[in-house]
């Protein structure tokens, strides 16, 4: 028998036919399940330092001794500096560079974010490698206000402190940059975005004046956050934070130098994700993937590093946490250790992974590992489209066939006559034809409800930041109308067919699938974000329309008693269903996180909003234009009854 | 038009060109702001014409003058350079720029034009290969695509028969070369005195390349005098850029360590200052410092080798009421200027090649800070945008002073930077103004050679001309190219250098309203260069090629394998495969060794008894062995009839 012969009898199969949703489930089943194992010996690694240019904590630090003293008075200076005015503030900032021999100049920017205008001014100096080309450079960055919003006393004095000991040493193959931005989100992006802009363009949102020095290539960035008052306090361990924006990440290679000078050469425990008693264990490792997979899905940025990873300049933020017995010196060592392993670099950082899972300041999963899971989540998208696709070229065999079975006097279901080769076979018709699609009123209702997408999407990153929550609670009352709405009008205007559900279904779902394969594409971009979305959105793959008013599949023996008791039962199974279905949408979850993490939905959606124009963070656009729209389909294929036959 | 270029060379150096001595060599030392001390090294000799062409050499190295023979070079400029000049605190340059080279090495030379372009370029090519062995750097690689041919920004600096006609100017550079001490040696075995005396005792590779800035310079070039004749000369540079304090590290203590407490100098105006809070006081003046110290050495004798070498070795620019001290030998000296209130102070080195000669100068604090001359221009240039595939390139050029100034822009492009000069834009502001630049500028003349992919890089030429106390803006964005992956340097990620930009600043003509301070007189024009840049260029993964080579090659055994394999098979039935004469007979042949093995095993265990048993059992063995085979052959051949 041909090939094709026999594609066609197995689009009948019974057991394929019942397939699709049990493997569509497997799918997710196991994709979930796949990050459960990651954290084990046999799927992790152990992190190793991968170019061997860099040397970590091969050199001998020399930072010390008086340099504490001037360290000391350093930190009295930016406590005295904290005091004054904002312009007073710059030009003392100003001074002490320019005392310390560097170039120095300032940028002024501004950013108007959800109606708010957001203005500060960068400051830094330049300090030029005296045998260095201009070539490359690298930056050491403490902002005034850390991520927190706390001055950042300790951070920037050893920061100045370094660039006055940096200064005296010629050995640096490259520029340093001395970078103080006005505070942790918006100065450093001002700062990167100038420094590689081609043009500078004014826009509404954004006022980010030019760089009047700059210096090559960037190489690295590291930034100090080590908000500790004039009278100092002592630290435990190091927190290393990595995140860039859109989840994307620096070089594993950077990190591994951070956390082996800091661990192996200084005896500085690190720590990732503020997890600050790691053991090592199953539990521990997870919640650490855990906290990463949620951090890189949000695409925020979570340090004053975040905004150069775009750039792809690899940067990292050191965060003091805790109380222990290491002082602002050893942190002075690490950064110098850092900076002399940096500037061996004789090539840009490329040799290690940028793609990982951090499990332990030591131990990560690799690409390799852990991108089957959100592969396998999207392709339960896929597997439930395509058959929805199948089950939509079927004619409708099975109803005529039960009608045939009560009333014998109807005609028998149409024959075929299939002959292949010498054997000849006689088949319902219904199985080798395939019905004909009618696919223009679904696909217009599918794009309809992409580009309806916009408006969320475009109401919550503009609107004045006041009226943000009662736009999502427009936005929620919307969406879960939205479904119900539409679903009535597609039957009672345009009578809208099964098969046309399942279309617009199936198209829904493809456009899911593959834009989570696109988000498989941005899963290898943002791994996090496609798999928690692809876990928020699996319910899509098993939304079927409820049964709506008396069904006649019920069997007649249980009468008219047991026909209302099981009318009842229905409506009460779909009201569940429906509430279900409603408590998996984007708006419903957006609240559930609120108060999951605390957190007024004011603050949150702002905090999206700040991300979206001013870093480009693109999770709100996945939020909206990817998550929303499916969800919204499935809603109406959910209410819409069955459809006409 | 060429006397005044003589003039352009310092004061020193005019004396020595025109009473001709056959060598003289010259140190001129200033100390610059913020403790920075320049020191510039010029040797020059001189040969005649005649003497040069009957290969005659005295002072004149023969090394390089056969070279230059041999590739009928009529004029030669070389540069390596390292670091950068810091403008804003050291002001202008030393010899407006003439002497001095882009980051790595560079060269320029008028070649003999007789032959047409093909000979020229067979010139070039002989003489950047023989420089390359001269001098240890990879001149070699100054190839096609790293020579350009400028119109407009260099002039023949000596006298040429014809007037300059007959002869073609091509220019090399080589950003990425490292500067080294491989290529100090040659350049002290090209002097007289080899670096053994005179002031290049002076001139040691760790001083030399620990310098801020440097740079070395070789130019030939003929003279002629009044009376026609004419002299070869060749002038060495080295001008370097000494952190004092830096260099007067001793060698036993180089490292840079925290100085102890007591040794700090602190602030204790400051109201939180205590024994164990200091904030560092600001250095003022400038500390104490003497040749032998920030060098490592003293000046070892002297290298007054040449008749008629009356001229002083040593000149000092500090402000007057300095106080310097000279000992020759063991005898102490207090070195005054001839003049009252005169800047520069002179010195002959003794002619005794025993005595050394040291210069030492007490700290000195300014009571103002020591006067600079402003530059002509500031030039910076950088490349913007990111990502691998386009970007841009960002020049700001600023005129200080209150007159225009006509500069001559050149750049010289490696092929991979495709740039796109309809986006080339000029545009000018007021500096003191805050606004974006909005005038657009024409340049006067524009000339530009488009690169070819391999084979030529880009040449850009531009006439500009800059209005008083404006910034000029040059833009124009650039695709950046793919390279073969064979055409990667095996440090493919650090990025490609480009070259740096030159700027010539033409003398200003006396119609422009010309009330400046600068150090420039009328009628000299200056030379600036940009710090190279960093081009990152999209790049492969070099480890992908070996996995993509692997997997494509089992795929396609695999794909290419199965495929051919059912191609060319054909199923039959077992019987009907007719069994091949020979393998007949093979098969009957070893059917009969068996049976003779067979047999003798028998015949060796229980006596014969066993001879035709093997045999048999052989042969049924084969005969089922078949039967498999032909049934899979016919069910196969079933299916496929089937099909038909």
């Amino acid at each position: 028998m041909a090939l094709s012969a026999r594609l066609l009898t197995l689009r009948n199969s019974p057991v394929l036919l019942k397939l699709p949703p049990y493997l569509s489930a497997l799918c997710i089943v196991i994709g979930i399940a796949w990050l459960f194992i990651l954290p084990l010996n046999e799927y992790s690694r152990q992190t190793y330092v991968s170019e061997n240019a860099i040397l970590p904590g091969q050199v001998h630090t020399y930072f010390g001794g008086s340099e504490h003293n001037v360290f000391r008075a350093y930190r009295q200076e930016v406590y005295q500096i904290s005091q004054v005015s904002e312009t007073d503030r710059l030009a003392a900032l100003e001074n002490v560079l320019r005392e310390i021999g560097l170039k120095v100049a300032a940028q002024p920017y501004r950013f108007t974010v959800a109606g708010e205008d957001v203005e500060g001014t960068n400051v830094y100096g330049l300090l030029q490698g005296p045998r260095a080309d201009a070539t490359e450079a690298m930056v050491l960055m403490a902002a005034w206000l850390n991520f927190e919003g706390e001055i950042n006393y300790s951070g920037l004095a050893l920061a100045l402190t370094l660039a006055r000991y940096f200064k005296r040493w010629s050995i640096w193959s490259k520029d340093i940059i001395l970078l103080i931005p006005a505070d942790s989100t918006y100065g450093p992006e001002a700062w990167v975005s100038a420094y590689h802009s081609t043009s500078p363009d004014i826009t509404a949102t954004r006022n980010v004046s030019s760089l009047p020095i700059k210096a090559g290539a960037l190489q690295a960035a590291v930034a100090l956050d080590y908000p500790v008052g004039p009278w100092g306090h002592r630290f435990d361990k190091l927190d290393i934070l990595y995140d860039g924006i859109n989840g994307a990440l620096p070089n594993l290679d950077l990190l591994n130098t951070a956390v082996a000078v800091a661990s192996g050469q200084m005896g500085i425990g690190c720590s990732i994700h503020g997890i600050l008693s790691h053991s090592d264990s199953y539990r521990d490792r997870l919640t650490t993937l855990a906290k990463g997979v949620v951090t890189q899905s949000a695409g925020q940025a979570t340090g004053p590093h975040s905004a150069f990873v775009p750039y792809h300049v690899d940067a990292i933020t050191l965060k003091t946490v805790g109380d222990g017995w290491h002082d602002e010196m050893s942190l002075g060592r690490t950064t110098e250790s850092l900076f002399r392993g940096i500037n061996n670099l004789l090539e840009h950082l490329h040799q290690s992974f940028f793609f990982y899972i951090l499990l332990n300041a030591n131990r990560f999963a690799s690409i390799g590992n852990y991108l089957p899971a959100a592969m396998l989540l999207a392709g339960s998208f896929t597997v439930t489209a395509l058959a929805l696709w199948v089950q939509s070229g079927q004619v409708a065999v099975q109803s005529a066939a039960k009608v045939a079975g009560t009333d014998r006097t109807e005609k028998q279901p149409e024959l075929e006559v299939v002959k292949i080769g010498d054997a000849v076979a006689l088949v319902p018709a219904a199985t080798t034809k395939p019905a004909e699609r009618e696919m223009l009123l679904p696909a217009a209702v599918v794009l309809a409800i992409h580009l309806a997408s916009f408006l969320p999407l475009y109401s919550l990153n503009s609107l004045h930041r006041q009226y943000l929550p009662t736009a999502l609670q427009a936005i929620t009352a919307t969406s879960l109308l939205l479904p119900a709405l539409a679903s009535t009008a597609l039957t009672r205007r345009f009578e809208i067919s099964t098969q046309q559900i399942q279309i617009m279904q199936s198209f829904s779902l493809l456009l899911l699938g593959t834009s989570l394969a696109t988000l498989a594409t941005l899963a290898t971009l943002n791994f996090s974000l496609a798999f928690v979305v692809g876990v928020l959105a699996s319910p899509l793959s098993f939304v079927r329309p409820l049964p709506r008013g008396t069904s006649t599949g019920f069997p007649a023996v249980l009468g008219r008693v047991g026909e209302a008791y099981q009318y009842a039962l229905q409506v009460t199974m779909n009201l569940i269903a429906t509430l279900l279905y409603a408590a998996t949408s984007p708006p419903v979850v957006l609240y559930a996180l609120c108060w999951y993490i605390s957190q007024d939905v004011g603050g949150l959606l702002l905090e999206m909003a700040k991300g979206w124009s001013v870093q480009g963070v693109y999770t709100s656009f996945v939020i909206w234009a990817v998550w929303w729209p499916a969800w919204v389909v499935g809603g109406i294929a959910l209410s819409s009854g069955g459809g006409q036959r | 038009m060429k006397l005044a270029q003589l003039l352009a060379l310092p004061a020193t150096l005019i004396s020595a060109v025109l009473a001709i001595p056959e060598y003289s060599e010259h140190l001129h030392l200033r100390p610059l702001p913020n403790g920075y001390l320049y020191a510039g090294f010029n040797f020059t000799a001189s040969t005649s014409l005649s003497a040069y062409e009957s290969q005659h050499f005295r002072y004149f190295p023969r090394s390089l003058g056969q070279i230059l023979q041999h590739s009928d070079t009529r004029e030669l400029h070389l540069r390596f350079a390292l670091g950068r000049w810091d403008d804003e605190s050291w002001g202008s340059r030393p010899r407006d720029g003439k002497r001095e080279g882009g980051t790595g090495v560079e060269i320029w030379s008028w070649l003999d034009s007789g032959g047409g372009k093909p000979a020229v370029e067979e010139r070039w090519s002989s003489l950047v290969n023989s420089l390359s062995g001269l001098f240890c750097a990879s001149l070699n690689f100054i190839d096609g695509t790293k020579t350009t041919r400028p119109v407009l920004s260099f002039e023949p600096e000596g006298t040429h028969r014809g007037g300059g006609n007959g002869m073609e100017l091509l220019h090399g550079t080589l950003p990425h070369e490292v500067v080294c001490t491989e290529n100090l040696t040659p350049f002290l075995k090209l002097l007289p005195c080899k670096g053994k005396a005179g002031i290049s005792s002076l001139l040691d590779g760790h001083k030399v390349f620990d310098a801020n800035w440097q740079t070395m310079s070789i130019d030939v070039r003929p003279i002629c005098g009044l009376g026609g004749d004419c002299r070869l000369e060749i002038q060495q540079t080295v001008d370097i850029v000494l952190d004092i304090k830096r260099s007067m590290r001793p060698r036993n203590d180089p490292i840079p360590r925290p100085r102890p407490v007591e040794e700090l100098e602190c602030d204790e105006s400051k109201s939180y200052h205590a024994s164990d809070t200091c904030y560092p006081k600001r250095k003022e003046g400038e500390m104490a410092w003497s040749l032998s110290k920030i060098f490592g050495t003293p000046v070892r004798g002297s290298c007054h080798v040449a008749d008629g070498d009356e001229s002083h070795d040593i000149s000092l620019e500090v402000s007057p009421d300095r106080a310097v001290e000279v000992s020759h030998g063991g005898s102490n000296d207090t070195l005054a200027s001839h003049e009252q209130n005169q800047l520069v102070r002179t010195m002959r080195l003794p002619d005794s090649a025993r005595q050394h000669t040291d210069i030492s100068l007490p700290q000195h604090i300014f009571q103002d800070s020591p006067h600079q001359n402003r530059p002509t221009l500031y030039a910076s240039r950088q490349i913007t945008g990111c990502g691998q595939e386009r970007g841009g390139m960002h020049t700001v050029l600023h005129n200080p002073h209150t007159h225009q100034q006509r500069i001559v822009y050149l750049e010289s492009l490696p092929w991979f930077l495709r740039p796109y000069m309809h986006t080339l834009k000029v545009l000018t502001h007021p500096t003191n103004s805050h606004d974006r630049p909005t005038i657009p500028l024409k340049p006067d003349q524009m000339y530009y050679t488009p690169a070819l992919d391999r084979k030529r890089g880009t040449h850009l030429e531009l006439l500009l001309t800059i209005p008083a106390q404006s910034t000029v803006e040059l833009t124009y964005d650039f695709d950046k190219a793919i390279l073969r992956y064979t055409e990667y340097p095996p440090d493919a990620n650090r990025g490609f250098d480009v070259a740096p930009a030159i700027i010539r600043v033409l003398p200003s003509t006396h119609n422009t309203h010309n009330t400046s301070t600068a150090g420039n007189e009328i009628g000299q024009d200056s030379y600036f260069r940009t710090t190279s840049l960093l081009l990152p260029l999209p790049t492969p993964d070099f480890s992908m090629p070996y996995n993509v080579i692997i997997l494509t090659s089992t795929v396609i055994a695999l794909g290419f394998g199965s495929i051919f394999n059912l191609l060319v098979r054909r199923f039959v039935l077992a019987e009907e495969v007719p069994r091949s004469a020979v393998a007949v007979r093979v098969a009957g042949v070893l059917g009969k060794v068996r049976g003779v093995v067979g047999s003798l095993k028998g015949r060796l265990r229980g006596g014969g008894q066993g001879r035709g048993g093997g045999g048999v059992a052989v042969g049924v063995n084969g005969v089922a062995a078949e039967g498999d085979g032909g049934m899979n052959g016919v069910s196969s051949v079933v299916e496929s009839r089937k099909e038909r």
